[in-house]
């Protein structure tokens, strides 16, 4: 679903993001961890075709994105930590602009569902101004999933959320991967990358340390000892522990 | 507190011309502050020490009394006073009838963090406030002593015509926060909004009749149009109206804050001084006595400014989000169909609701409805070459200034392209459906204007006898033909800077206005004027060179028929090289690196 090959991403003489490759088949769930300036984001933006790489090749659902941006853009979903959204565009009209972008004929009966999923279908006709932090980020999501994509990319993704909305953003990232997709997400919420990631994967200035599956990881990085949290394997990698 | 609020405002400045100047280290701040101070020097400062030339403009110049040099200020001044008094009362009026939420003062949010919990009095806050106004109004003063000082028509110098846009400004000032002061206590004391509104209509309607009924019955009329189109007798009429009593009575406050800027020479500035500053204590002590409690309301306002603002830098709200209202869609959007064209509704939605099909039809009812009811009446078609000649020009504003106000494209965007950027669609796609609400608005207006000048269009020249109505319409659909590419080929030039240079653009959004941000519009500006001269040329002269040989084989109809043909054709092409060109740069733009200082 999902090929990354020696991906690199440089700003001038910076390299952001260097030689990366790993794979994210289809019903699984990686996640990104890394300290903060670990390349992350760019890397998300970079696999969601938003920034260009420098060199590599990303491959959606076998296309390469490079080579066939438009093909391979109609399989997939970016969220932004921040929802950006249009000011001026109500949430049923978000919707009905993003079904034409993806040419989503049925949308309504697809919208219907997805807005009762987050609970914003009593706000179908406020406008973002009129949401909160949490409301935005559920119209974007929506906005995102309204073409059911194949592959999912999420940046901080329970930003803003109450505890409520994060139970309900975790079942459905969950239920997307189970029926499916190929879902990437970052964040620094290492429990909730426990819950959700059957994978993971460890930056650290560009460079992946590690990856592989939790239990692969934690071996990694556990020198024997049992139960391990990913916490500690995070400390433990990127060397943020007092061991 | 004057030492804290002084500290405050000293400082804040300093640190703002600090950071101003750092960052002309920057090409883009060097070459827009070079530019912007070039403008203010030519177009205002060489000026300020030299007497401007001291006549009317050419609709006031008329035979009489002042002869065939034209009125003076002297002769203006009653006129002036009358319009200017008349005007500044009108705002006053509106303050008080105008929907206002409760009394609040514009303090900032920082502002409100750091002295609404100090051990300041409520009144040491309106001071406070009052003060903070002060430096706006001679700031404000300042830039337009720089414009005023231009007005051939006005006495004085830059030093009266300062003093006396502070004066104005801080009549203003004071008379809108008093207002808003006892609006509240009307409101508290269960006077409602219709209520209120009542008394004031009601108390204005009564001052206009008895003014009317004070006047001869020869003048309750303003005068009609002379045939030289001169404004004499209108500027006389107005001086008369204002000049009865009860008017003269109420206006009689506002024409006292006026007289420092209207004062011919320094002694009627100084006469002009003691009851301007008598007026602005009045007020001074109206809004101390009036006023109520303002906390909330400040808090309230203070947060939705914020938020406007912050809405505003990040692009992501063109009118601030505190404006925006929900609404209906301008047509229906089909969930399948052409992508470019929900970039044109989404971006009609972000705009003004009146820029859409219904409206424009209802223009065109409405102008052949006014052009049928002129054609009945002699003696007002002369308005009609004066109505063509201000189509002619307003459209031709529209098509070259347009762009720079007809935003809703890329530019109003750049802040979203993370996002529009996971789209499935080609770069020239986003980019052809950015161009098309701004290409649709500017289009729709200056077919207004062609529609007038087409209508009131009559050559009486018999050198123009070819002229015949068949050709003049042909040529009006061929203009009309012509003004949707070339309009898209001027969107094309901004919002080209706003891909390639988004530090730029964004630069003027986010780190608010200057001198160098001036510079940089100008900049903008000058390159679209020159690329719609480069585009034109080789389409014009073509069509031309075809319009001349089609003319002497087949006539004016053909011909120009074919001109149009090769112009649209030559422009289309290259909007559509345009479009790729800049597609292709939106593909690779990394907003985020471009932005990195």
């Amino acid at each position: 679903m999902i090929e990354v090959e020696a991906l690199t991403k440089r700003y001038g003489g910076v390299a952001a993001v260097q030689d990366l490759s790993f794979t994210v088949r289809r019903g699984e769930v990686l996640g990104l961890v890394g300290p903060n300036g670990a390349g992350k984001t760019t890397t998300l933006r970079c696999m969601a075709g938003i920034i260009p790489a420098t060199t590599g090749t990303v491959r959606i659902t076998g296309i390469e994105l490079a080579a066939d941006p438009v093909a391979a853009k109609r399989n997939l979903a970016f969220f932004p930590d921040e929802p950006r959204l249009f000011e001026y565009l109500t949430v049923r009209q978000h919707l009905n602009f993003v079904a034409r972008i993806y040419g989503v004929a049925n949308y309504e009966t697809v919208a219907g569902p997805l807005l009762e999923e987050f609970e914003i279908a009593d706000r179908a006709d406020r406008l973002p101004s009129e949401l909160s932090r949490g409301m935005r980020q559920k119209l974007a999501i929506a906005c995102g999933l309204l073409h059911a994509p194949q592959v999912m990319f999420f940046d901080e993704p329970l930003t803003g959320l109450d505890p409520l909305g994060i139970r309900r953003m975790k079942n459905s990232i969950v239920k997307r991967a189970r029926d499916g997709a190929a879902v990437v997400l970052s964040s620094h919420l290492l429990h909730l990358l426990e819950e959700v990631c059957t994978h993971v994967l460890i930056l650290k200035q560009g460079t992946k340390l590690a990856d592989g599956t939790l239990a692969e990881v934690a071996a990694r990085f556990s020198n024997g000892e049992a139960r391990m949290t990913l916490e500690d394997v995070f400390l433990r990698a990127t060397g943020g522990s007092e061991i | 507190m004057l030492r804290a609020l002084l500290y405050l405002r000293l400082a804040s400045f300093g640190n703002w011309g600090r950071s101003r100047i750092r960052r002309l280290r920057e090409p883009k701040y060097l070459a827009g502050a070079t530019v912007g101070i070039a403008y203010f020097y030519l177009f205002f400062f060489h000026r300020l020490g030299a007497p401007p030339p001291r006549h009317l403009p050419a609709g006031f110049a008329a035979s009489g009394a002042a002869g065939s040099a034209g009125m003076l200020p002297v002769d203006w001044l009653p006129a002036a006073a009358g319009i200017g008094a008349l005007g500044l009362f009108v705002a006053c009026v509106l303050m008080w009838l105008l929907p206002r939420g409760s009394a609040a003062l514009g303090f900032s949010e920082a502002e409100i963090a750091f002295l609404f919990p100090a051990p300041v009095t409520r009144r040491g806050l309106i001071h406070f406030r009052l003060l903070s106004t002060q430096f706006k109004s001679l700031f404000g003063a300042f830039v337009m002593m720089l414009f005023s000082n231009r007005w051939t028509f006005l006495g004085g110098n830059a030093f009266t015509q300062a003093v006396g846009w502070w004066f104005i400004f801080s009549a203003l000032n004071l008379h809108f926060t008093g207002s808003g002061f006892s609006l509240t206590r009307l409101a508290e004391a269960g006077v409602g909004r219709w209520r209120r509104r009542f008394w004031v209509a009601g108390g204005l309607l009564l001052l206009v009749g008895f003014t009317w009924a004070r006047l001869p019955a020869a003048h309750r009329l303003p005068p009609p149009l002379a045939d030289d189109l001169t404004l004499r007798p209108f500027a006389g009429w107005v001086a008369m109206v204002a000049g009865v009593e009860p008017l003269r009575w109420v206006l009689w406050p506002v024409e006292v804050i006026l007289r420092p800027f209207l004062a011919l020479d320094l002694r009627m500035f100084l006469g002009a001084l003691a009851p301007a500053f008598a007026v602005l204590t009045l007020l001074y002590l109206w809004v101390l006595n009036s006023a109520v409690s303002f906390e909330d309301a400040t808090i309230e306002h203070a947060r939705k400014r914020s938020e406007r603002l912050a809405a505003w830098k990040t692009g992501e709200s063109r009118r601030g989000i505190g404006m925006i209202k929900g609404r209906g869609a301008p047509f229906r959007l089909l969930a399948t169909g052409r992508p470019e064209i929900a970039f044109l509704w989404k971006n009609l939605l972000s705009t003004w609701p009146y820029f859409n099909l219904r409206v424009l039809a209802g223009s065109v009812v409405l102008i052949f409805g006014l052009w049928a009811w002129i054609q009945g009446r002699p003696e007002w078609r002369g308005l009609l070459p004066v109505a063509g000649a201000i189509a002619i020009v307003f459209g031709c504003y529209t098509l070259i200034i347009g762009p720079q106000f007809a935003r809703q494209d890329i530019r109003s965007d750049l802040a979203n392209s993370d996002i529009i950027k996971i789209y499935p669609l080609a770069g020239w796609q986003v980019v052809l459906g950015q161009l098309l609400a701004p290409t649709a608005i500017l289009t729709g207006v200056a077919w207004l204007c062609v529609l007038i000048a087409a209508l009131t269009f009559h050559p009486s020249s018999p050198a123009l006898g070819w002229l015949t109505p068949q050709v003049r319409i042909v040529a009006a659909l061929g203009v009309a033909a012509v003004i949707p590419p070339l309009s898209a080929l001027q969107l094309l030039v901004p919002n080209a800077a706003a891909l390639l240079f988004p530090g730029w653009s964004q630069s003027s959004r986010m780190r608010g206005g200057g001198v160098e941000v001036l510079g940089q519009r100008m900049i903008f500006f000058f390159a679209q004027l020159l690329m719609m001269l480069v585009a034109l040329i080789p389409a014009m002269a073509f069509a031309t060179a075809l319009f001349f040989i089609g003319h002497w084989l087949a006539g004016p109809i053909p011909a120009l028929l074919l001109a149009v043909g090769v112009v649209v054709a030559v422009l289309a092409a290259q909007v559509a090289f345009g479009v790729w060109l800049l597609g292709r740069r939106f593909e690779r733009l990394d907003l985020s690196s471009e932005l990195k200082p």
